[in-house]
């Protein structure tokens, strides 16, 4: 009863004019960034990170959720009408949006993509709002040690899930984690890895290696893949529109995506596209089972609905169990999670019971924003979505040049300092040979922001204890929190062979629409 | 709709006319290079090198790190110390990984695709800007950026592409200016005017 209390009171605060502009202009930036191929909200969230300090935080972090949910929906306009999908969320709706596309319904699917958003963003808030303050309660018994194994649980699983090869998801996690240790040692004041350069001393910047390795990273990428870069062909689209066959073929594919979604988004390194495929791979096991039992036509293969409102609702449910370990322990699940973190500690806040404690209001405003959010990507989308997919028609030079631009700005904005371009450079460069050999980027990202707290946590504890180790495992949480290190490192390879099963059957139904 | 997006007008990238048709249209418009692919040929070895190399250094590092004396143990080398070797141990099982893979090569090399002629004029313009940002100014550089990096897209419209970088930049520098007080370098221009 408390939590709903508390969430109308924020709900009064992010009601505020103001606020409610940060919110619609943060779903209206996400959406246009998750319409555009190979740019995720992560990146949209790393460009305005520099922008933002000018904010206050509660403005700030409703601009950033809205980006989140509008991202997240951005890429489903594009998987739909162009079979690009805009991140790795929205892969899983290509399969069946796109062949609706075809079949001239790409207005139904669009519609079943939007409200499933907004339902699974709606339900999804509302888990978060109950179950972070349980997170809270538990993260109270918390010491260092427990911090540290958490980080150690998040790191594994990263570096084991998000990519295709566990060998590159390590290499990028330790990149990120050696970046992350330039500059002076938090603990001891000692200068580490400076090479003798007085800009190192202050590290590299958050900012520097998101907008890096994800802006200016894939814009090299893009240049170097010249041709075989992505081509927008344009297409057609009506206004998203649902008849009430849709809708009553939508609901249930909509809430079960929301369940998978809310479960896997809490859980380090599982990212959105765990769910969505597990998501897609449901909907088709159930409609064939409808098609065995009550001869029910199984459109799956040619455009079933089913198969976007599922995953459509399951990516953004998982936007939102994400909120719950990042505002909860402090803990990012995903690179724009990680970006957030940053952003918390920009502002000398550090997300966690602590949080909670200190800084309420804001999380209450943020949450109900989550809220609001959902209703403005409801508004802006349903009737605009056409207007969406002109945003590719953009020229692709233009669209590359002002992404540059737009990351120049971004880094030069932090400090008005030439060398930190220097690094934006290098750390693009770095991208560029990243994704050139298929090394994922978000692990290094997770890398850069959570390594100094491992290693604070880490050292915090053996100092309490004066060096002795077992205080590392010296609590039943600690025991916990490795034992569910080896529990997600083999539950997401399984699930990870199930979605290739799924991409399989999927490619084997129609081998002669994907070839 | 593959096909659709395979067929080019051609005005927007200068074709190169070595154009391998035998790959499909599926491969063309398919990202290159999944996170699953196998590396193979002499590109396999740049990402080992590339972590063996971090690796000494984070090693290097922690050996030479001078802890003041009063710092708790583990000092501030340790970390450092555990992930360069964790980084050594990656590199040795990439290696161990290409070694093994070599004699499952196909013929075509992996980075068949990989242009450097935009990515280098990509960045020669970065540098460019950076050099040249607090002498001419972000108005001027920055639209000497947008203007490169378009060109490295494609963009051959040279007068129209002048003016829509000049305008972009002119637009970000008032925008940051007045909405968010934010001091962009005027360079020469400033003291002109």
């Amino acid at each position: 009863m408390d939590t709903l209390l508390n969430l109308v009171d924020g709900l009064s605060a992010a009601m505020s004019p103001q606020n409610l502009m940060w919110a619609f202009l943060g779903v209206l930036l996400g959406t246009a960034v998750g319409v555009l191929p190979g740019m995720g909200s992560a990146m949209a969230v790393a460009l305005l990170l520099p922008v933002t300090f000018r904010l206050d935080p509660t403005g700030a972090f409703i601009l950033f959720a809205g980006v989140y949910y509008g991202g997240m929906f951005g890429g489903a306009t594009t998987s739909i009408l162009l079979n690009t999908p805009g991140q790795a969320s929205s892969i899983a709706t290509t399969y069946e949006g796109h062949k609706m596309a075809l079949k001239g319904r790409a207005a139904q699917a669009l519609g079943t993509a939007v409200i499933g958003s907004f339902v699974a963003s709606i339900l999804g808030t509302l888990i978060v709002a109950l179950f972070a303050p349980v997170m809270v309660a538990f993260a109270l018994n918390f010491g260092p040690g427990e911090y540290f194994a958490l980080t150690v649980f998040s790191f594994v699983a990263v570096a084991a899930v998000v990519s295709g090869s566990v060998l590159r998801g390590l290499a990028s996690l330790l990149i990120g984690l050696a970046i992350g240790m330039v500059g002076i040692d938090g603990q001891s004041g000692a200068a580490r890895f400076d090479f003798g350069s007085s800009s190192l001393l202050d590290g590299i910047d958050i900012v520097i290696v998101t907008v890096g390795l994800l802006a200016l990273g894939e814009v090299l990428y893009i240049a170097a893949r010249g041709r075989s870069a992505p081509d927008f062909a344009a297409i057609r689209t009506g206004r998203p529109w649902l008849g009430r066959r849709d809708l009553r073929r939508s609901w249930k594919p909509w809430l079960r995506g929301t369940a998978l979604g809310g479960a896997f988004g809490p859980i380090p390194g599982s990212g959105a596209e765990i769910p969505t495929f597990l998501s897609l791979g449901l909907e088709r096991k159930l409609a064939e089972r409808r098609a065995r039992r009550k001869g029910e036509e199984n459109e799956f293969g040619e455009g079933a609905i089913e198969g976007v409102a599922g995953p459509e609702a399951a990516n953004n449910s998982s936007a939102a169990g994400t909120m719950v370990p990042l505002l909860g322990l402090g803990l990012p699940t995903s690179a724009t999670a990680a970006i957030m973190l940053a952003a918390f500690q920009q502002y000398g806040l550090q997300p966690g019971p602590v949080l909670f404690e200190r800084n309420a209001d804001l999380v209450w405003t943020l949450l109900a924003s989550l809220l609001i959010g959902s209703v403005l990507l409801l508004v802006i989308n349903l009737p605009f979505a056409p207007l969406w997919a002109k945003l590719l028609k953009l020229p692709k030079p233009y669209l590359y040049a002002g992404i540059t631009l737009f990351s120049v700005l971004a880094v030069y904005a932090i400090n008005t300092s030439v060398i930190h371009l220097v690094m934006l450079t290098a750390v693009a460069l770095l991208g560029l040979v990243m994704r050139t050999f298929g090394v994922p980027v978000a692990p290094a990202l997770i890398g850069v922001v959570l390594g100094p707290i491992a290693e604070t946590e880490f050292r915090r504890a053996l100092a309490a204890s004066s060096g002795d180790p077992t205080i590392l495992v010296g609590s039943g949480i600690s025991i916990t929190l490795y034992a569910l290190v080896l529990l997600v490192a083999v539950v997401p390879l399984i699930a990870r062979a199930l979605r290739r099963r799924t991409a399989r059957a999927v490619d084997a139904q129609e081998p002669a629409a994907r070839s | 709709m593959r096909d659709d997006v395979t067929e080019r007008t051609g005005s927007e990238v200068p074709e190169p006319v070595t154009e391998t048709e035998t790959n499909g249209p599926d491969e063309s418009t398919q990202a290159p290079s999944p996170e699953e692919t196998a590396w193979s040929g002499p590109g396999a070895w740049v990402v080992p090198a590339l972590v063996a190399i971090l690796g000494l250094v984070a090693v290097w590092g922690a050996l030479t790190i001078e802890a003041p004396p009063n710092a708790t143990r583990p000092g501030p080398g340790a970390f450092p110390g555990v992930v360069g070797v964790l980084l050594l141990i990656t590199a040795v099982c990439m290696t161990v990984v290409n070694l093994r893979g070599r004699g499952s090569e196909s013929g075509v090399s992996p980075l068949a695709w990989f242009e450097g002629r935009p990515v280098l004029i990509v960045l020669a313009g970065l540098v460019a800007h950076i050099a040249l940002l607090e002498i001419l100014g972000w108005l001027l550089a920055g639209a000497l950026l947008f203007w490169i990096v378009a060109y490295a897209f494609g963009a051959r419209a040279h007068l129209r592409d002048a003016i829509v970088a000049l305008s972009i930049s002119a637009a970000v520098q008032v925008g940051f200016s007045f909405g968010l007080g934010l001091n962009l370098p005027g360079g020469f221009l400033e003291v002109l005017l």
